[in-house]
């Protein structure tokens, strides 16, 4: 080694020295297979001089001094960039997509695989796929784009978090989000809840916490074959993102300055009307929350309220009002990446700042994030690398949920209340600080959004070392450590006269995950195993996990005063405060044997077994297993022509285990309480302890981890040398023995047992299709498509138990639930009853519909299937993608478009609104006959709307059928020679718009939004705040 | 290959102390076992929690003690009551009170009796309630866990009055098997620290208990007559329940945020404009000459003209301005805000029972004495002052005697007995089930199941309904009559 590096520095400081001279510069160009590529364009790098090599693959130029990097680019070829340093004889292989999907993926544990060799579906995303596309969270960039996912952000606030789910939901009561992985180590992407979900501001689901401009891709782990060496965490699939590393330029120091800014603006609110005004059965009332008042321009008379005592009452209506509640938001995005070094020794630098101002009044996301990163390799042998990050995320929202919070109050606004003024003038609250609003004991919305807030002050460490070691060139033994600490310090408030919290209310609630991961891996590989054809790796590996949790929640009630928000401010301090701390921990042992024969015929046996300390310790031992396989049977075949040039099957089983939460196995009790947020009891009283059974039994059979099954069979085609490609995938998932709490009867005492019971049907198919219409040297097109259906099927739960809620929090009337026979997450209430035609069965004594039946199924959230459809189209130096997504069926069930019915606020409920209206529905005659007449009592317009409204009414139940074009973007790169005397290798300038339109044909309000966020409860729509609409522009600048 | 041993040695090592590492699921969060004294306390509170919430509310609007004029009480008022009261039956009566009374009674029968006694007493009154507003209800099978994952829906009848066949033993013989325990010897006692209704004082508990014989005992004067007799007289025999006011069973409330009574909470904090005095209940008090006494349960608002302000029940007119309204006054809500004991057996409903038992089921003792003894005590309880009481006495004969025909004295007691539970809408509600007294007009824009007929019973609740299949689905409408009833 060493008589090489005394060999080399002489020569190297010979070609220092000549370096100021034109030289020739001659090399070869072979495809995968080492056959001569003809036609493949070289250039140097930022000038016009180049030339194509010839029909045996070579090529000869002559370089100025200056010159550093050559670009090689042929057609299907992602261009190859070689640095030249002192080489005067340069060899490039072109790996793309030539003639075959040669496509590296970060697989498992960070494994990089040819994705030829995968017996099971991944899909994986670039940079620029992802990045400079408006989007503060990595999980609604993927939106539209992967096959088998399914993404649904809770609302277009400021950092609200978004839900996913890979190949549906497999477990009844556990995450059903996939992994997340971050350069190796799993992270968290937990929400933390500080309220009930049905009132709490929409936090954030962790993964927020990551710069989408430092992620180099994301893969996309789909089915539990692909999973399995994540063991139970990833049995909902996994997220492997890989961030920006240097090295990558041959030894060039890249420097990387993005800068975005963009527009939000709230879409898909419902249409109002605005011809009555407040009050009910056509008279006045200021009081009132409706507008079932009288008509605008209506002489004012006593009797329609508009005289009161002598004096016409301002009556008038403003159109405006709940829109303009909505502000313009903003995102401002910075970045700086700074990379550095060669294969061997590399750094990464970066700094991102980004400051999304919400749709809402004082709703905002602020995010920092600093990461160093650094690799070495010592004596070839040893490799070294470590990377940390800090990120600090400030989010403050506004508290939701019905009645008594701003967007409860919003939704159906009355048309006459000059809602604006309030902010305007700043009368939202009195002299003395207290809520003032026209309506009594109605919070004003701008009181909700000013005085009762949320702020949650996080930072967050991840960090990884990656330690490895090449014992012999087959043998390589690594170890890597991982990570993720945060601690996120909230703040809630209501002020005093806040409707929720009268006498106001303080909640200090310190919220501290951190996650260690530690994985020993062992890799052996050899090639010619047996069989000269026969290549073999084995990975042995060694899995330690633990995950603690701890949110200190202190609840300061009945503050003095008003304003003031520290602790010693509040009268009570008992009521709500807790401290919940858990810990758990996993270990696991694994092994993967592939096999590869004549790189055709794959075949992979992974087998875990973990160790978990959340199950009872005769059960808390399991393994699991998975065969892959894959078989390249154009290769096998020799089948190559100019049709079909590329084809694989491929089918896998796999079977992943899944532990308990920890703390399940005992009985315990809780402090006692009573009541709701109309009323409530908390215990102490006084200095009066008391306690309770907790509503929960334990398992009286021990409990053993739960299990899902997979067998997926797949199918990978390139047509037209790969201009054309088709991955379609079909898989069918079992899991069974679920650990769940599975709901009792109430009056049993208890709520739920937990018991390892149940089981889940996933069954699907995802296709993806890719198609180059054009693909030259300065045109081309590129489409994605693809297509996701997914039928989930509760099969069972439990004997005697046809179905129970979710958990999480839930309105009495509309619960989402598991029922047998149904997907998952089906919302149960009460429907009205129906004859054996199907007919709404009417009360021939109101002319309303009969009494409703209880626990009957109201919506149903799993949509049919889902596409997406993605073209990117460069030319020259411009270029434009665009991604549209469709959803077809799936229902919501909206309180909003309830309450803007209800309230005479839709603007349907004005069409014709003095004539009176039949409900569609017949009438039992004579009753008890069995036989049915149409219908024909007369209601008003205002029980009409009523009956079709409200908070709990299946007419609430919308299909969630929508189109939206969910990104467009275009850049422009300004051309290297204008530049280049300025030292710039490039600028890129770009606009972007995100969620330019929808369309949903059976909905009238915008769908695809799901108010409690990232967790096992869809479909609802609970007075949250709109989605966005988002357009801007950013510039990057290389360096 | 040295390393690798040194490797596979490491890796050994973790095996080994994996067992160590994996034994941390004990929950540092919540306590595997309790002392009786903190069960029994919460039990206390939830029993009178479950009385003075939403069944209360919804009672009372039913009743025409209050009139809704907005949310659900307004729903209620005009009796939309369907898909209601989920709270009040999971957490309130079957997972707050029942399962840990069960808990007390199961844990605490053989080594301390008093826990089990004081457990069975407030167990009898907590399923009575429920049994009266739904009827047939969870009871024999009910609150006992995984025993019986489905609980069988008890006739009311046979909760009353048992069932040998079916394994049901009465309300009766439950508080008789309360009283029993409350005379063993007893290893812990409830003591001033954790009875929060009679302080440690167990012959309180006694009268308690032979006041709930009377209180169950009147509810069958239209069916099991013979028992309702033979049970009062026994009571009246013993003559150990409560016969003062100072005796009233009575749960304390606080006045500090989450320590105040659900009336005063929902009333004075958090639904401050959901419900008011009912224009009927005005015009019948007026009718009495009572305004006085109902000054005492509702207030006059402070810049009105020293007048009430009522709302009629399922009025769609402009409701008056909040703070014009009579609301509930400080005899229900506390003087200083929420510290009102929440009554449940009370000096004054003995003396109507009696009445009531003595004019119709010929028990001993004189109807009218104990009519008047029953005014009395109830205004007392509220506050007048003796020359308020004896003023009145003197001011209204035809009121304060009874007179007429039986059920002309009947409609006195009851409607005497109905002022006198002013915030407990569910005894008012008992009442008027059972006897028809006061007489109730419908409210205007009635709804609900049926709109021509006050309720008669509350709707079963969602969860109980789709989680059990013992429980009649679909569920009975409002307009069926309870066993009981008249």
């Amino acid at each position: 080694m060493r008589k090489i590096t005394l060999t080399i520095l002489p020569l190297f400081l010979l070609l220092m020295g000549i370096k100021a001279q034109d030289r020739t510069i001659t090399g070869k160009v072979t495809d995968r297979a080492g056959a001569a590529a003809a036609s493949v364009s070289v250039t140097v790098k930022n000038s016009t001089l180049g030339t194509s090599t010839d029909k045996d693959g070579t090529f000869r130029l002559s370089v100025p001094s200056t010159a550093r990097v050559l670009v090689f680019t042929a057609a299907e070829q992602e261009p190859i960039e070689v640095i030249i340093g002192n080489q005067t004889y340069i060899t490039v292989t072109l790996l793309g997509k030539t003639t075959e999907l040669k496509e590296v993926v970060v697989t498992a544990l960070g494994i990089t695989r040819d994705k030829r060799s995968l017996g099971y579906a991944t899909q994986s995303l670039k940079a620029e796929q992802i990045a400079d596309k408006g989007e503060v969270n990595i999980i609604n960039a993927l939106q539209g784009k992967i096959s088998g996912v399914n993404i649904t952000g809770a609302s277009g606030a400021a950092g609200a978090s978004t839900n996913i789910n890979i190949r549906g939901i497999t477990s009844f009561n556990g995450s059903n989000q996939p992994l997340f992985v971050v350069d190796g180590i799993p992270i968290s992407n937990d929400v933390d809840r500080t309220s009930n979900t049905l009132f709490d501001n929409q936090p954030a689901n962790r993964a927020i916490d990551l710069d989408i401009s430092n992620i180099e891709s994301v893969n996309v782990l789909k089915g539990p074959a692909a999973s399995v060496l994540y063991g139970s965490r990833a049995a909902a699939g996994a997220i492997i993102i890989t961030t920006k590393k240097g090295g990558t330029k041959g030894g060039r120091t890249e420097i990387i300055v993005t800068s975005s800014y963009a527009q939000q603006t709230a879409t898909g609110l419902p249409k109002v009307q605005n011809l009555y005004g407040q009050g009910l059965g056509g008279v006045y009332n200021p009081q009132s929350t409706s507008s079932w008042g009288p008509k605008f321009g209506t002489t004012p008379t006593v009797a329609n309220g508009l005289i009161v005592g002598g004096i016409t009452q301002s009556y008038q209506a403003y159109p405006n009002n709940i829109k303009d509640f909505f502000q313009t938001g903003s995102i401002l995005d910075n970045s700086l990446v700074i990379n550095g070094g060669d294969a061997k020794q590399n750094y990464t630098f970066s700094v991102a700042y980004t400051k999304n101002k919400g749709i809402l009044p004082n709703n905002d996301l602020n995010r920092a994030n600093i990461k160093f990163g650094a690799n070495t390799t010592l004596r070839d042998k040893i490799t070294v690398g470590g990377s940390a990050t800090l990120t600090n995320t400030l989010q403050n929202g506004i508290v939701g949920g019905n009645g008594a919070s701003a967007l409860g109050v919003l939704a159906g606004l009355a048309r006459s209340i000059d809602l604006t003024s309030y902010k305007t003038n700043g009368t939202y609250k009195n002299p003395d600080g207290s809520n003032n609003f026209l309506i009594a004991n109605v919070e004003n919305p701008y009181f909700g959004a000013y005085e009762n807030t949320t702020k949650s002050n996080l930072y967050r460490f991840l960090g990884n070392v990656v330690f490895g070691y090449d014992i012999a060139k087959w043998l390589n033994i690594s170890y890597r450590l991982g990570a993720d600490v945060y601690t996120d310090r909230r703040k809630q408030v209501y002020a005093v006269t806040s409707i929720r919290n009268p006498g106001g209310q303080i909640i200090e609630n310190t919220i501290a995950r951190s996650e260690i991961n530690g994985d020993l891996i062992i890799t052996a590989k050899k090639n010619g195993f047996f069989n000269k054809n026969l290549n073999v790796t084995a990975t042995l590996g060694q899995n330690t996990n633990q995950r603690k949790f701890q949110s200190v929640f202190l609840q300061g009630d009945g503050l003095t005063i008003p304003g003031y928000y520290n602790i010693n401010n509040a009268t009570t301090l008992t009521n709500g405060s807790f401290e919940t701390s858990t810990s758990r921990r996993l270990m696991g042992f694994y092994g993967q044997f592939s096999f590869a024969y004549n790189n055709y015929l794959f075949l992979e046996l992974t087998g875990r077994a973990d160790k978990s300390s959340t199950l009872p310790t005769t059960k808390s031992t399991y393994f699991y297993p998975s065969v892959a396989t894959g078989f390249v049977f154009t290769d096998a075949l020799k089948i190559n022509n100019n049709i079909l040039n590329y084809g694989k099957i491929r089918a896998s089983i796999a079977k992943v285990g899944r532990d308990a939460e920890p703390y399940q196995l005992k009985n315990v009790y809780v402090t006692g309480g009573y009541g709701n947020n109309v009323a409530a009891f908390s215990f102490p009283l006084g200095t009066t302890a008391g306690f309770g059974t907790s509503s929960r039994i334990a398992p009286i059979e021990p409990l053993s981890p739960e299990f899902t099954t997979s067998t997926e069979v797949g199918l990978n085609l390139g047509f037209l040398k790969n201009r054309i490609t088709l991955d379609v995938a079909y898989f069918d998932e079992t899991s069974k023995d679920q650990i769940i709490n599975v709901a009792l009867a109430p009056s049993t005492g208890f709520a739920s047992k937990t018991t390892n019971i149940g089981e889940l049907s996933n069954k699907g198919t995802e296709i993806l299709l890719t198609v180059t219409p054009i693909s030259k040297t300065n045109f081309k097109w590129d489409i994605s498509a693809n297509y996701t259906k997914i039928i989930n099927k509760v099969i069972s739960i439990s004997p005697g138990i046809t179905s129970f809620s979710i958990t999480g929090n839930a309105f009495g009337g509309s619960v989402p639930s598991i029922k047998v026979g149904e997907p998952y997450g089906v919302i149960l209430g009460g429907v009205i009853p129906r004859n054996a035609a199907g007919q709404r069965i009417i009360n021939p004594a109101t002319g309303q519909y009969q009494t409703l039946v209880a626990g009957q199924v109201l919506a149903n959230p799993n949509p049919d299937y889902s596409m997406g459809l993605t073209n990117t189209v460069s030319y020259k130096n411009f270029n434009m993608g665009f991604t549209f997504s469709f959803t077809k069926g799936g229902q919501i069930m909206s309180f909003t478009s309830g309450l803007y019915k209800s309230r005479g606020v839709y603007y349907k409920t004005a069409e014709d609104r003095e004539l009176p209206r039949i409900l569609e529905g017949v009438i039992e005659s004579p009753a008890g006959s069995g036989n049915y007449i149409p219908n024909n009592i007369q209601i008003s317009a205002q029980t009409y709307w009523q009956t079709l409204g409200g908070l709990q009414s299946e007419f609430n139940v919308y299909d969630a059928t929508v189109l939206r074009l969910q990104e467009l973007s275009m850049g422009y790169d300004v051309p290297v020679d204008a530049i280049k005397r300025l030292k710039i290798n490039g600028i890129r300038f770009g606009v972007f718009a995100r969620n330019l339109f929808y369309v949903a044909p059976n909905a009238i309000f915008d769908p695809g939004v799901n108010t409690q966020g990232a967790g096992n409860i869809r479909g609802l729509e609970l007075q949250s705040a709109p989605n966005a609409r988002t357009m801007g522009a950013n510039i990057k600048i290389s360096l | 290959m040295k390393k690798l041993s040194i490797i596979l040695l490491v890796v050994a090592l973790g095996f080994m102390s994996c067992k160590k590492f994996l034994d941390i699921n004990s929950t540092p969060n919540n306590p595997t076992a309790v002392p009786p004294t903190v069960l029994f306390t919460n039990t206390t509170i939830g029993m009178a929690f479950a009385n003075a919430n939403d069944l209360n509310r919804a009672t009372s609007a039913i009743v025409q003690h209050i009139a809704g004029v907005a949310n659900q009480t307004a729903a209620y008022d005009v009796y939309a009551l369907d898909g209601s009261f989920d709270n009040q039956w999971n957490s309130e009566i079957y997972n707050g009170c029942l399962n840990n009374l069960q808990v007390l009674i199961d844990q605490y029968s053989a080594t301390s009796p008093a826990y089990s006694g004081v457990a069975k007493l407030e167990m009898a009154y907590v399923f009575s309630m429920a049994a009266d507003v739904w009827g047939d209800v969870p009871y024999s099978q009910a609150a006992q866990g995984l025993k019986f994952e489905t609980p069988r829906f008890d006739k009311v009848e046979d909760i009353y009055q048992g069932n040998a066949t079916l394994g049901i033993t009465s309300l009766f013989d439950l508080v008789r098997s309360g009283l029993a325990d409350l005379a063993k010897p007893s290893i812990l006692k409830p003591s001033v620290k954790d009875d929060l209704i009679y302080g440690g004082d167990l012959t309180k508990w006694t009268r308690a208990g032979n006041t709930l014989l009377l209180k169950f005992a009147i509810m069958l004067t239209n069916r099991n007559p013979v028992l309702a007799k033979s049970t009062i007289n026994a009571v009246l025999a013993a003559n150990t329940f409560i016969n003062s006011n100072t005796l009233d069973f009575e749960v304390p409330f606080g006045s500090s945020v989450g320590n105040r009574n659900p009336i005063f909470d929902f009333n004075n904090n958090l639904r401050t404009g959901d419900q008011m005095l009912s224009s009927r209940l005005y015009a019948l008090s007026q009718s009495l000459n009572d305004t006085l006494r109902l000054s005492k349960f509702f207030t006059k608002p402070a810049n009105a003209t020293n007048t009430f302000t009522a709302f009629n029940n399922g009025s769609t007119a402009a409701v008056p301005a909040l703070a014009t309204r009579s609301k509930y006054n400080t005899y229900l809500t506390g003087a200083v805000g929420g510290e009102a004991p929440i009554r449940l057996l009370t000096n004054f409903q003995v003396n109507f029972i009696l009445a009531e038992a003595a004019l119709v089921l010929g028990t001993t003792g004189d109807p009218n004495t104990y009519y008047q003894a029953g005014i009395t005590a109830s205004m007392q309880k509220v506050g007048m002052t003796a020359t308020e009481i004896s003023a009145y006495f003197a001011a209204n004969p035809a009121i304060v005697n009874l007179t007429g025909t039986n059920a002309q004295k009947l409609q006195q007691i009851i409607t005497q007995k109905y002022i006198a539970w002013i915030g407990n809408g569910i005894e008012a509600f008992d009442d008027y089930r059972r006897t028809g007294y006061p007489v109730l007009a419908l409210p205007l824009n009635a709804q609900g199941d049926n709109p021509n007929v006050v309720p008669t019973r509350l709707p079963y609740t969602p969860n109980e309904l789709s989680r059990n299949p013992n429980a009649p689905n679909p569920r009975p409408k409002t307009d069926v009559k309870l066993w009981w009833a008249l």
